[in-house]
């Protein structure tokens, strides 16, 4: 029996403008495993993204409740919300948004102490995820700038696991970069996901898709079907066919 | 927003008054004249004492210079006080004028105040005669927007209503958005409309159903004139036996109430055309459901229960798939049938599943025979405990109709104490 980290009951996202109600997520029902490495797919505008900030605790849903551990988010306010979002919860964006007048570290650190006042612990996490992630000890003190997009996104990473979340959620990681970069930056999640780490993930690329164990497929702001691949295994054909039968079962 | 911004302008205006009536209350106008300005005016008049002309306009103060005798030596200008008496009714300053330790005349120092007093009223009164006018402007303005906004749709409103009641629906309600009817008289409009659409479905309908028993008039005659021929057929029989033998006569008998069964029969068929074609109105009953919020059912459980029999349950949040006005008339139905057959208390309760909302209105009335239960849902069909209570038993078979086309269910069933009737509405994005 696998442990339920996170569960939502019809939970549904409206948007109102215009005198018009936009539903975008309509009463999903879901439940995310700890360990897992879920993906979550579907075409432009299907709510992968709302999904994830609802999720995530960085948007409130409309409708419906949301259970992160024993915890009901969906019934927080906005202070206690942001309290639990950085403990439990890690980011990773399309764009990093690293904190251009900070060194690397200190743009981790800068993650770290809103939740741990330990700064010699902090630094001594920071130092061990960074050299897990291939940024050498020479880069720590670099400025934002003067790192590679694919560097930039692994610092991200880090900065995401500084407070060792329960779930590190990714919004198209990869999307900004160019195909090894990506590779290294999935390779580097997927390791993590390995050490126990579980993910939630927003892509529309198959590549990226192909990481999880398990994939979600949104239509119109529902799941419209799953398919479980289990866990990742580098050069798997038979998962790289079972994704696609099943993404053109979903019609993407 | 607007109301606000009224309410902080009229109470700036009522400030701006006050401070200026407290400012003017508060001022210290007891010494008007400027005592250095004064000595220094007398002891320019004692310097020069002796000289034909004096210094002059001083510190801009006006003034008479008399000698002992009473005469005017030299004023600053006409029209000041050129004696003491004079002074002292204008209320001026009047001085010794001393010269070597003598008294050689007076000073008589001009008093300003009159003109300041009356400069001072002039600027009030311009000041809280722009004030007014501004007040008046707001108050007219206020009026102005309540009349068109309040008064006026209302007026309007009347009319249509009375339009209404005269039986003319082709006029349309003017709608304002803007006015605080807005939303209001769009709902007029749309019930005018609704009516208008109602009436001419009657009258398609009356003429349809003109026709329908005119035809049916027609054709049931057929078979009523041949059961009358077999029956005056059967009466001769009955009389002289036909000259016929015994098992001719039972034949041509035999013969004779089958005709009659026969002829019953293809009436009972035109009947049930009858029905069937009333019915098919119902299939013109259009649904359209869309997507809402489960709250909403709160205000339609709400609205249903006019007696308040039933406890409002906590409904599950979802989003469902059903038509607000249509899900309205199967819970009007549902507490219909209820006061109407059990009279007692309801208990109704919500509960969600991975595909629907299941909303279950149970009485305490004892329920329907368990052999009647699937028939409840039929058309024409009621229960053996209906008795004589008004009702076509169309009811349960229109809220299944809606139901379905709503995508979700009706379910019927006994339950502990009375009848449950279990409504399933579908969950959008399913």
């Amino acid at each position: 029996m696998r442990e339920v980290l996170l569960k939502t009951e019809g939970l549904s996202k409206s948007f109102s403008g215009r005198g018009t109600l936009q539903h975008v997520l309509k009463n999903i029902d879901l439940e995310l495993y700890r360990g897992d490495f879920t993906v979550i797919m579907g075409a432009s505008g299907a709510g992968k993204s709302t999904l994830l900030y609802a999720l995530s605790g960085m948007d409130t849903p409309s409708l419906g409740r949301i259970t992160f551990g024993d915890r009901v988010i969906s019934e927080l306010d906005s202070d206690a919300l942001a309290v639990f979002r950085r403990r439990a919860c890690g980011f990773v964006f399309q764009q990093v948004y690293l904190i251009e007048g900070m060194s690397v570290m200190d743009n981790i650190l800068a993650a770290g102490l809103l939740v741990n006042r330990d700064r010699k612990a902090l630094v001594r996490r920071a130092g061990e995820l960074l050299r897990a992630v291939d940024i050498p000890e020479e880069a720590w003190k670099k400025f934002p700038s003067q790192l590679s997009g694919g560097e930039a996104q692994r610092v991200g990473i880090v900065r995401g696991l500084i407070n060792s979340p329960q779930i590190l959620f990714a919004d198209e990681p990869t999307g900004a970069l160019n195909s090894q970069t990506g590779l290294d930056v999935l390779d580097t999640i997927t390791s993590f996901n390995r050490q126990g780490q579980s993910v939630v993930m927003v892509t529309h690329d198959m590549r990226s898709a192909r990481r999880g164990n398990r994939i979600l497929y949104l239509k119109d702001g529902a799941v419209l079907g799953e398919c479980d691949l289990g866990k990742y295994v580098p050069g798997d054909r038979e998962r790289h066919e079972k994704l696609s039968a099943f993404l053109k079962e979903m019609g993407w | 927003m607007k109301k606000q911004r009224l309410i902080a302008c009229i109470s700036i205006i009522f400030a701006a008054e006050l401070l200026l009536l407290f400012l003017f209350a508060a001022r210290d106008d007891a010494n008007l004249q400027d005592t250095v300005a004064v000595n220094e005016v007398l002891h320019a008049v004692q310097d020069g004492w002796g000289k034909r002309e004096g210094p002059g306009v001083l510190q801009d103060l006006d003034y008479v210079v008399l000698d002992t005798e009473g005469n005017v030596l030299y004023g600053t200008r006409r029209g000041l006080s050129e004696s003491i008496n004079q002074a002292v009714m204008h209320r001026d300053t009047v001085l010794d004028i001393t010269v070597d330790g003598r008294v050689t005349g007076k000073l008589i120092l001009y008093n300003d105040s009159v003109e300041y007093w009356r400069r001072q009223k002039r600027a009030l009164t311009c000041f809280f005669g722009l004030f007014l006018l501004l007040q008046w402007g707001i108050c007219a303005g206020y009026l102005l927007w309540l009349d068109r906004s309040i008064l006026k749709p209302f007026h309007k409103l009347k009319d249509f209503a009375r339009r209404v009641a005269g039986g003319n629906l082709d006029m349309p309600m003017e709608m304002d958005r803007r006015n605080v009817f807005g939303a209001f008289t769009e709902s007029f409009d749309i019930m005018r409309a609704e009516l208008k659409k109602a009436r001419k479905a009657e009258a398609k309908a009356n003429a349809s159903k003109r026709e329908l028993v005119a035809g049916l008039s027609h054709d049931i005659r057929t078979p009523v004139a041949s059961i009358r021929a077999a029956a005056e057929v059967g009466a001769a029989l009955a009389e002289h036996g036909g000259g016929m033998d015994c098992a001719a006569l039972l034949g041509t008998v035999r013969e004779n109430y089958a005709q009659i069964i026969r002829k019953s029969d293809q009436i009972s068929g035109l009947v049930n055309n009858l029905f069937t074609a009333a019915l098919e109105d119902l299939e013109r009953l259009s649904v359209s459901p869309g997507l809402m919020e489960s709250r909403e059912l709160c205000g339609i459980l709400e609205n249903a229960d006019y007696l308040h029999r039933g406890r409002l349950p906590e409904i599950p949040d979802c989003l469902l798939w059903a038509d607000r006005f249509r899900l309205q008339q199967v819970f009007d139905n549902l507490f219909a049938n209820s006061y109407k057959y059990a009279g007692t208390q309801i208990r109704v309760e919500a509960c969600r599943d991975s595909r629907c909302l299941r909303v279950t209105v149970e009485d305490e009335g004892g329920g329907v025979r368990e052999e009647e239960l699937p028939l409840l849902k039929e058309k024409f069909r009621r229960g053996q405990n209906a008795g004589k209570a008004e009702g076509a038993g169309l009811g349960l078979y229109i809220s299944d109709y809606f139901m379905r086309e709503m995508e979700g269910g009706l379910l019927v069933e006994n339950g502990e104490k009375g009848l449950r009737v279990t409504v399933v509405i579908s969950q959008g994005g399913r």
